[in-house]
């Protein structure tokens, strides 16, 4: 795990070292960005296709938002001339930056398959501070590790990114925009302005606004799409005080309607099962090892590997599909992917 | 009546098209035949499948084959995925005057997903947009969801609204299509537009909702400024460096697409009884020789008189900024004298960019009652200051039930067109002169007449033998039809009908449901052309193919047409080919049922075809 080392702002005059603060918790976001993206897949290959509609529609939209997010603060450590690193998580196993919800213990985030557990999870990942009560500073010099919320991981990033000078942000450095995908939502980052918007953009999605669960495109936040699911419930316009209330209109959740998938797979012993499964779970592996790899190298500035890292996300995904109806030695039992990285190819992440 | 009548929803936005542009070239496809040209130079079929792609990725950079055959391409890699993005709610106007923006349901999002397919792959006069659904606003907001009734389907091609940017980029068209009332959900909550809009659906003439959008401006290569200076021009230099980053990319494996982005105004209002579902309806003010303004539909009630320009005024520059004609009136013309009516005159303010984004381009002016009364039975035109004519109405108008047919050789279709008469069904008696047109828009030489019944329609059946093959229909009312001239189908006067006859491939039928075949006379040719259906299956793998047998059938189902989801993208699966998939899928027997080069002043046609590059 990459602990969150920052230095309050205030006694901080020395660029340099803000701005290897700065690339410090970039780097964190980014591990907190990529290390919602396999629980968030694993809840969602779980539902078969037709099945849990609604529900599954608000996790796609929530994965995808997350990739942009891991693009976005890639973009920022990139205009920091910093080096973006994607280091595959493990499960069972905490975030980067003692991520959790707000005054909590830090999370330790689980494979699980679609279930008011797994969606319970997605919500105490994307949980709001509302208001923020604590500055960044008090929580993070704490003797005992406390959970901070990603509201509050960018909050103190942003007040560090606002004290760079001008001359820290390289123009044009490595950059991935929206011109082969997520039209409107990835944008380059060339100086603080951009970064900011990319925060807001982040921040605003993930756990709306302090007095709205909508987020700035007027879309439902992460924290409340997976509360929806949670609660079997369409957020909804109400005439309170708070201005929604879930339901009355279902989602039409049936948890019944699931591929009956193993938790944290990881730490499942594939040894004793069909050889199907055990083809599966190795199908899995190298597709996400080979997307990991090829992260890693769109996200250092190598042209096109982005569309490298999206084939092999569909080859994840096929992967899945497959392992998630293969039978486990226990026939009432499948798996889905592990998330396990492995080295392939000598340009990649080892 | 239609988008033009109150209660209306505006929206605006952008749009991502994301076509497959390899088979928009001869050399690479057959759309007569509906199949992919491969190689003739090697014999295995896994090697023309990567021998084709190599050619069409090196195509990017426009090749010309040693027999003198330009290819180009701009996204071999699409996916024909097309959506909204950046699209919210910019206005709800219920008719009761006051502030477009002071509705809550104003900012809500604005989605739309959909796959940009032709039906005639070489030119662009037939645009269609497949999808499964759209929804103005969230679940839990105020909303309007509606299921897919029919396509959305393109007209009214302007080629010189944007003279700026790339090829297609000059040009701005109009999608549309209805949603009956059963395929709608309308959350109201305190929006009064919406109250408005669900109370008029209450009406028996209201068959639902007709949504509108105008595409406009659209950017390749994600960068306005590659073409300004080679309109047109297929192999320009301009675009090398874009290329070449393509060629890149698309070497270096993955899933390497290319959209084009393009800006959107949008509208949906009510979709009344007799009003067609895939083109606007109302009052048609032709584009005039020469004028600035494109074709507008009009809407006249008895104090107001309604201008659709979403469509019609040309940007000046990569800026957006509107062109200034100064003062425009809406006049109404006694054909008998000559004489002009004043009815209203709008100035610059009304379709700036900013009054543009604010209405979508509609402009609503009031009208002085008397006089709105003697126009009702007049033509309107719209005169500039100097009383220079920019739009003048044609009565009579002939619009295709269903503008773009597809239909296979071994079948027969019904061809069905609507007469109106100042915007509303026309009756009996009225002669409709057809000029068939050859698949790139010009004259084949062939005309027919027909006249309306009583309902004012015509219709006539389409029975083709032989081959596959693509032609259009143009429909002229009235005594004195004025034929398409050899340049083509002009989409901005013209209305017309686009047939596609799918080959019934029977031979393919009858071949051996082996893997070897399916794969040689079906999916190779989706393998190559349309590698995006390779995402999630390997189209080459027997094994997966095998597996997902189940899941094929069901997209590539005839029923299925429609959907967002249908296999091959393309829509091009003749019943040979499905014959044979289907047999092989079954694990049954074979069943015996069943480049141009741009003249300086192109043609409409050529035009049509240069979109393409």
């Amino acid at each position: 795990m990459i602990r969150l080392e920052w230095k309050p702002i205030a006694t901080g005059t020395d660029t340099d070292a803000r701005l290897m603060n700065a690339r410090s918790m970039l780097q964190t976001a980014i591990g907190v960005e990529f290390g919602t993206l396999p629980p968030y897949l694993y809840a969602m290959f779980s539902i078969p296709p037709g099945e849990n509609v609604e529900a599954a529609a608000r996790l796609k939209s929530v994965v995808l938002q997350e990739m942009i997010h891991m693009c976005l603060a890639c973009n920022i450590l990139n205009a920091l001339d910093g080096k973006p690193v994607m280091t595959p998580p493990v499960y069972p196993g905490p975030l980067p930056g003692d991520i959790g919800p707000p005054g909590g213990k830090p999370l330790t985030i689980r494979l699980l398959r679609f279930s008011e557990e797994a969606m319970k999870q997605g919500m105490s990942i994307e949980e709001p501070v509302e208001p923020l009560v604590f500055p960044i500073v008090n929580l993070l010099a704490a003797a005992q590790p406390k959970a901070i919320t990603i509201g509050e991981l960018y909050d103190a990033l942003d007040q560090l990114l606002a004290s760079l000078p001008p001359e820290a942000w390289i123009k044009d450095c490595r950059q991935i925009d929206d011109s082969q995908f997520f039209a409107g939502q990835l944008f380059p980052v060339n100086g603080y302005e951009d970064a900011k918007r990319a925060i807001h953009d982040i921040v605003s999605e993930g756990e709306g606004a302090k007095d709205t669960p909508l987020d700035f495109q007027n879309e439902v936040a992460h924290y409340y799409r997976f509360g929806e699911c949670f609660y079997n419930k369409v957020l909804t316009k109400a005439n309170n005080p708070k201005g929604y209330a879930w339901g009355p209109k279902t989602l039409g959740v049936d948890w019944s309607k699931v591929y009956p998938a193993i938790p944290d797979p990881c730490t499942h012993d594939f040894s004793k099962d069909p050889p199907a499964a055990k083809a599966a779970q190795l199908a899995c592996d190298r597709a996400y090892s080979q997307m990991v790899d090829e992260l890693q190298r769109a996200m250092t500035g190598e042209i096109g590997r982005l569309g490298n890292a999206v084939r092999a996300m569909f080859d994840l995904r096929m992967a899945a599909r497959v392992a998630l109806t293969t039978p486990l030695a226990d026939p009432s039992l499948v798996a889905g992917p592990s998330f396990r990285y492995s080295p392939l190819n000598a340009g990649g992440q080892s | 009546m239609s988008v033009l009548e109150t209660p209306r929803i505006l929206f605006s936005g952008q749009i991502a098209w994301d076509p497959i542009v390899t088979n928009n070239n001869e050399p690479f496809y057959n759309e007569d035949t509906s199949s992919t040209v491969f190689p003739q130079r090697v014999e295995d079929i896994e090697r023309k499948v990567a021998e084709f792609r190599a050619e069409a990725i090196a195509a990017v950079d426009t090749v010309t084959t040693p027999d003198g055959i330009v290819k180009w391409s701009w996204n071999p890699d699409g996916t024909h995925r097309s959506s909204f993005f950046n699209s919210s709610v910019s206005g709800a106007d219920h008719g009761q005057g006051g502030d477009l923006c002071a509705d809550p349901f104003v900012a809500a999002p604005v989605n739309f997903l959909g796959m940009l397919v032709d039906l005639e792959p070489y030119g662009a006069y037939t645009s269609q947009l497949f999808f499964d659904a759209m929804s103005l606003g969230i679940a839990g907001g105020c909303r309007i969801a509606a299921r897919r009734s029919t396509r959305m389907t393109a007209r009214y091609i302007n080629f010189n609204r944007n003279p700026i940017g790339w090829k297609a980029g000059g040009a701005s068209v109009v999608f549309q299509t209805c949603f009956g009332k059963n395929d709608l959900e309308i959350d109201a909550f305190n929006s009064p537009t919406l109250q408005a809009l669900q109370k008029a659906l209450e009406d028996d003439d209201v068959l639902g909702l007709t949504v509108q959008f105008n595409a406009y401006r659209t950017v390749y290569y994600d960068c306005p400024e590659i073409a300004t200076n080679h309109p047109g021009v297929p192999n320009t230099k301009a675009l090398d460096p874009q290329s070449a980053a393509l060629i890149a990319k698309l070497t270096g494996g993955g899933f390497q697409p290319n959209p084009a982005r393009s800006m959107m105004v949008g509208v949906a209002g009510l979709w009344r009884t007799g009003e067609p579902v895939n083109e606007p309806c109302d009052r048609v003010l032709l584009e005039s020789a020469n004028s600035p303004v494109a074709t507008a539909h009009a809407r006249l009630t008895g104090d107001s008189v309604t201008l659709d320009l979403s469509n019609s005024i040309s940007e000046t520059g990569l800026d957006l900024v509107k062109q200034d004609l100064g003062d425009l009136t809406v006049v109404a013309i006694d054909r008998n004298t000559e004489k002009l009516t004043k009815l209203a005159t709008f100035g610059y303010a009304e379709y700036d960019r900013t009054a543009y984004l604010r209405t979508s381009g509609i402009v609503t002016l009031k009208v002085d009652p008397a006089t709105a009364a003697a126009a009702a039975s007049m033509d309107l035109q719209l005169i500039n200051s100097e009383n220079d004519l920019l739009l003048d109405e044609a009565a009579l108008r002939v619009l295709p039930l269903v503008p773009n047919l597809y239909m296979s050789t071994s079948a027969t279709a019904l061809a069905e067109f609507q007469v109106y008469d100042r915007g509303v069904p026309a009756g009996g008696g009225i002669e409709v002169t057809f000029y068939v047109m050859r698949a790139d828009g010009t004259p084949e030489g062939q005309q027919f007449k027909l006249t309306t019944t009583d309902q004012g329609r015509v219709r006539f059946t389409l029975a083709m033998g032989g081959g596959g093959r693509i032609n259009a229909y143009v429909s002229v009312p009235g005594p004195n039809p004025v034929a398409p001239t050899a340049d083509g189908i002009d989409p901005q006067v013209n209305t017309y009908l686009y047939v596609r006859v799918l080959p019934a491939d029977k031979d393919i039928a009858l071949l051996p449901a082996t893997w070897e075949n399916v794969y040689t006379h079906v999916l190779a040719n989706w393998k190559a052309m349309a590698p995006c259906m390779d995402n999630w299956l390997d189209l080459s793998n027997e094994a997966q193919i095998r597996s997902f047998g189940p899941m094929i059938k069901r997209l590539t189902d005839k029923a299925a047409f429609e959907n967002y989801r249908y296999m091959p993208v393309t829509r091009d699966l003749t019943e040979g080919q499905r014959t044979l998939l289907y047999n092989f899928l079954d694990n049954a027997a074979p069943s015996v049922t069943s480049s141009e080069t741009v003249a300086t002043a192109p043609t409409f046609a050529e035009r049509s075809r240069l979109l393409r590059g």
